[in-house]
């Protein structure tokens, strides 16, 4: 990132090679759209170029995963509810700096964790994640408590977390 | 105050971004503040970084994986080049000597005669800022550029260099020599004596202030330099008044 915010397009182009199939493949998941996810993916690494202090520090593939998917989930808003945007575009910098790294992530070992959640675990959080899905309209669909459908989340993500010990570095 | 477990309940859906904007901050504040809370955050986050991974697309094309358009690519990175190229022009200009300037200790020549020791530590003083000097005068937009073969000699604001690239090494006891020309003047006079870097490149920046000279010229002399050229002049470049 020192070299990119340097405007070197070399290392820029080394950032794309590494970080384009997340972003892309967030961005696919949320609007099922290749055109508009490629869109997505040229804006955010357009962004990173053009306003690289963007990223202060920590994880750069969390980082850059969820600007992705704010970005995507923007949209899909845009779309559905009228510009209506309730999540903040980009996480903050505090966030990033407490980041956990993740270490030899591998999107098949998160698929077979994901598929071990009860359904009514995963479904809140698949939603809310990749639907863009604020909690009042997950609780609303499923006709659940608010109360119900936060701690379904916390227990499902603490169950993927513990599922994925191998994979997360402290 | 919410009870703490319902606050942690929070902490998932901030974590997960499906948290109101109010309550997004609401959480944001408390994590400042509670430890229990934010190593909450700290043991989920990176789950949520995992579920995006979930979705990576696959490098390369098998049944029915998403993989993304090389197209894609290609057009980021057009314009990615064109704003990196426009933001450093000299780069496109001066590929050899900006390279030399910004990697080699450049060899400032400011003259034959023996200097004392307090010139000498006024030259060291001084050579830094000459350095800063000499790249912004080689990257300038605004330098006056007359190309020969082998080089340039660069103008900007009076201040004048002669750049080489690919300069052989001269024979044994032998040095460069650049040579001015004053208007208005019948005989050339002696400047600076230099060799090139190990590289081939050398960078010289003439003592004589360009507005008072015709000509600029290069030639091999014995080492110490002469009064008159004695040999062909390799580069000889007349400057536009």
């Amino acid at each position: 990132m020192e070299r990119v915010r340097a405007r070197d397009a070399e290392a820029f182009e080394t950032l794309y090679d590494r970080y384009h199939r997340l972003v892309y493949g967030v961005a696919m998941r949320v609007l099922a759209d290749v055109s508009a996810a490629e869109d997505v993916t040229q804006t955010v690494f357009l962004k990173i170029w053009s306003s690289p202090a963007l990223f202060r520090d920590g994880n750069f593939g969390a980082w850059i995963a969820r600007v992705a998917r704010n970005r995507a989930v923007d949209l899909v808003r845009t779309r559905t509810l009228h510009g209506e945007s309730e999540i903040p575009h980009s996480i903050p910098a505090e966030d990033a700096l407490e980041e956990t790294a993740l270490a030899r992530i591998s999107g098949e070992r998160v698929r077979e964790a994901l598929a071990q959640l009860p359904v009514e675990q995963r479904e809140p959080i698949e939603l809310g994640f990749f639907g863009g899905v604020t909690q009042e309209q997950i609780a609303r669909s499923t006709g659940l408590p608010l109360g119900t459908v936060k701690t379904r989340i916390r227990t499902g993500l603490r169950r993927l977390r513990h599922a994925l010990e191998g994979q997360v570095t402290v | 105050m919410r009870p703490h477990d319902e606050l942690l309940d929070s902490v998932a859906a901030y974590a997960l971004g499906v948290l109101p904007p109010e309550e997004a901050a609401e959480v944001q504040a408390h994590l400042q503040s509670c430890d229990s809370c934010r190593e909450e955050y700290r043991y989920l986050q990176p789950a949520v970084t995992a579920l995006a991974y979930s979705s990576e697309a696959c490098a390369d094309a098998t049944a029915g994986a998403v993989t993304v358009s090389p197209l894609l690519k290609a057009r980021l990175m057009k314009q990615v080049r064109a704003e990196a190229a426009a933001r450093q022009p000299s780069r496109r200009v001066w590929p050899a000597y900006a390279l030399a300037a910004a990697c080699l200790a450049l060899a400032i020549a400011t003259g034959l005669a023996d200097l004392s020791l307090s010139e000498r530590l006024n030259r060291e003083l001084t050579q830094s800022a000459m350095q800063r000097q000499t790249i912004a005068d080689l990257a300038a937009s605004t330098s006056q550029r007359y190309a020969f073969a082998g080089g340039e000699v660069v103008e900007n604001a009076g201040r004048l260099y002669i750049a080489m690239t690919g300069l052989p090494a001269p024979p044994p006891g032998r040095v460069y020599q650049a040579w001015t020309l004053a208007k208005g003047a019948q005989r050339v006079a002696p400047s600076v004596t230099f060799v090139p870097s190990s590289g081939g490149v050398s960078i010289v920046r003439l003592p004589q202030s360009a507005t008072d000279l015709a000509a600029v010229a290069v030639s091999v002399e014995p080492a110490g330099g002469s009064q008159q050229p004695t040999t062909k002049p390799i580069a000889l470049v007349h400057l536009s008044s």
